[in-house]
């Protein structure tokens, strides 16, 4: 038998309680992610995984319970914040700044590391230099790895929506940070668009924790090393994607969730 | 390869720009220079001074309307503070103008600041309102606080209005200096908009969401425009008490945020010379047409209503596209 040594988790997540007046969203979830990992959270509609994903990254605040993002405390911290300490998110709707050419989104992503003012602008000052240098590199590199190095100048707007989706990940991507937090981001996406969001995912998966929440369990059994799936508000089971799916509560809540539909 | 032309921040591409804007500031220079010593009769210079007052008014609008994409309808009271601080100043105090202006403009911050943190926790329709009903309260205060304000008629008579040596009261160094300082706004505002302050308020009109969760801080960026878009619009008060030579508690009306709003929605938010462009149309042509101040009303507001349903974005957009019209009815003329 092998030790495992316990790692700090990037993600860890202690008996989250959410109450809309009377309703129960989230009822005693806790998850632990570990770094490096790509982590789904699966469920049925109406689920409570949406208000998870969004407890988990500040945007909600828990009735109860305690979210350590890299061993701190969040709980009250503001969104902005929180993405400055190195966790950028996606959204399913909405994803990019239409109005703005790719280039200009990439912009907007950098924003927090950015250093120079209005002034350092006009002047041309050495911390203005420095800047432009660094978002030059950089937007090189995620141009390339999103694969839209020749849309630079196209409005976002215009962008198919399989494309928007990987420039919402260029965006994220600017700031280099340490956990992702992919929200449904293959929703909607055809076949050949699902592929290429998967190899991108993998590719920028090295040095980083990702969780997705996701409806398409293509995705998350090509992605995910282990998944959590809530049902009703409560979690029912982590393991590996394929135990998760034969896991015969899992099979029940998503049979129940089909006859739903 | 990296094409580095294609980064549109590279220095090749920089140089270019610059050499541009040089060019458009010489002839935004040449212009107000041939305007102001061509054009003689002192009526209209006067009234070109006090178009390029509005048009900083409207500037200061777009600060928030085309900046972080809320509906300031409380931005008369800036205007209002710059108007009665330079009026109060010179008429009662005894104050040089300039101080009295800079007075009213560090006032204007102040005053952005505290309703700022008040209001925009609200947004949209709300803060519009919220603010907006301060004017009221400005309004109410300006007609009743008779000993300072004068009371419902106002403050007049002013002694001669000068900055430093230049004598506002002469047609033509009104219109340089006002034409100046406008000039030197929207020079400002260029670089404001390319700074990552620019960015940052860009990111929150198009998706404040996304950019709270680009790390960007929504509600200060907002209050930051809103004590940035004050100052100007109280220099625009100042500046246009030389050609009213009378501040009325009608400076708070909201008609004059409407009409500024106007400025700004006829030439369109997106571009910085946008409002400018819209404030010249809003004083000349009702000027050069005659028309009867209700007309006039009647008028703007067909344009508006026309503009708003054809070209969102202003004239400019107009102007975009039509050139992009223009330019497939070629293309498909060629197919053929």
């Amino acid at each position: 038998m092998t030790i495992v040594v316990a790692e700090r988790p990037a993600v860890s997540a202690r008996d989250i309680v959410k109450r809309y007046g009377g309703v129960t969203a989230l009822n005693g979830v806790s998850l632990d992610v570990q770094e490096g990992e790509i982590f789904g959270i699966i469920g049925p509609n109406g689920a409570g995984k949406s208000t998870l994903f969004d407890i988990l990254c500040g945007i909600t605040v828990p009735t109860s319970g305690s979210i350590r993002i890299m061993g701190s405390e969040i709980a009250g911290m503001p969104p902005h914040l929180i993405a400055r300490s190195g966790v950028a998110r996606t959204f399913q709707r909405t994803a990019v700044f239409a109005e703005s050419t790719v280039l200009e989104n990439l912009l907007f992503g950098r924003h927090a590391s950015f250093h120079h003012g209005v002034l350092d602008r006009i002047i041309g000052s050495k911390t203005f230099a420095g800047d432009q240098q660094a978002f030059q590199a950089r937007v090189e590199e995620v141009l390339t790895l999103i694969g839209l190095d020749g849309e630079r100048h196209r409005k976002a707007g215009v962008l198919a929506y399989g494309v928007q989706r990987r420039l919402a990940v260029g965006i994220a991507l600017m700031s280099d940070p340490k956990i992702m937090f992919l929200d449904e981001p293959a929703a909607g996406m055809n076949g050949r668009e699902t592929t290429d969001f998967i190899a991108l995912i993998r590719a920028i998966a090295p040095g980083r924790t990702i969780l997705i929440v996701e409806h398409d369990m293509a995705v998350i059994r090509q992605l995910c090393g282990r998944a959590l799936v809530v049902v009703d508000g409560k979690p029912v089971v982590v393991d590996a994607p394929h135990h998760v799916l034969s896991h015969p509560e899992v099979v029940t809540a998503y049979l129940g969730a089909d006859d739903d539909e | 390869m990296i094409d580095r032309k294609q980064v549109g921040v590279s220095d090749d591409n920089k140089s270019g720009r610059t050499a541009r804007e040089a060019a458009y500031i010489a002839c935004a220079i040449v212009v107000i220079a041939i305007f102001a010593y061509v054009f003689t009769d002192p009526f209209v210079v006067t009234l070109a001074g006090y178009t390029c007052a509005l048009a900083l008014f409207a500037l200061s609008i777009n600060i928030i309307l085309g900046g972080v994409g809320e509906v300031p309808l409380g931005q008369c009271l800036f205007f209002g503070v710059g108007a009665y601080g330079a009026a109060i100043g010179m008429g009662k105090v005894g104050l040089p103008f300039e101080l009295a202006v800079l007075i009213a403009l560090v006032l204007s911050v102040a005053l952005a600041a505290i309703i700022g943190v008040i209001t925009l926790r609200l947004t949209g329709a709300y803060f519009s309102i919220v603010s907006w009903g301060l004017t009221g309260v400005a309004m109410v205060a300006a007609t009743n606080l008779e000993e300072i304000t004068g009371g419902p008629l106002g403050l007049f008579g002013f002694p001669p209005i000068e900055i430093g040596p230049l004598q506002l009261s002469d047609p033509q160094t009104y219109f340089a200096v006002t034409a100046t300082i406008l000039l030197l706004t929207i020079l400002f505002l260029v670089a404001l908009r390319r700074s990552p302050f620019g960015a940052a308020m860009n990111s929150v009109r198009q998706n404040p969401h996304l950019a709270r969760s680009v790390g960007v801080d929504v509600a200060r960026v907002r209050l930051k425009a809103f004590m940035l878009s004050a100052p100007f619009a109280a220099l625009a008060g100042a500046l246009a008490v030389p050609y009213t030579q009378i501040v009325t508690p009608e400076v708070f009306s909201v008609a004059n945020t409407v009409d500024g709003l106007l400025m700004v929605l006829l030439g369109g938010a997106q571009l910085v010379v946008g409002p400018v462009i819209g404030a010249a149309m809003f004083t000349l042509i009702p000027q050069a047409m005659n028309l009867d101040p209700n007309v006039r009303i009647l008028v703007f507001s067909s344009i508006i209503i026309l503009i708003m349903m054809f070209a969102p974005g202003g004239l400019h957009q107009l102007g975009v596209a039509l050139r992009d019209w223009f330019g497939r009815k070629i293309d498909d003329d060629r197919s053929r």
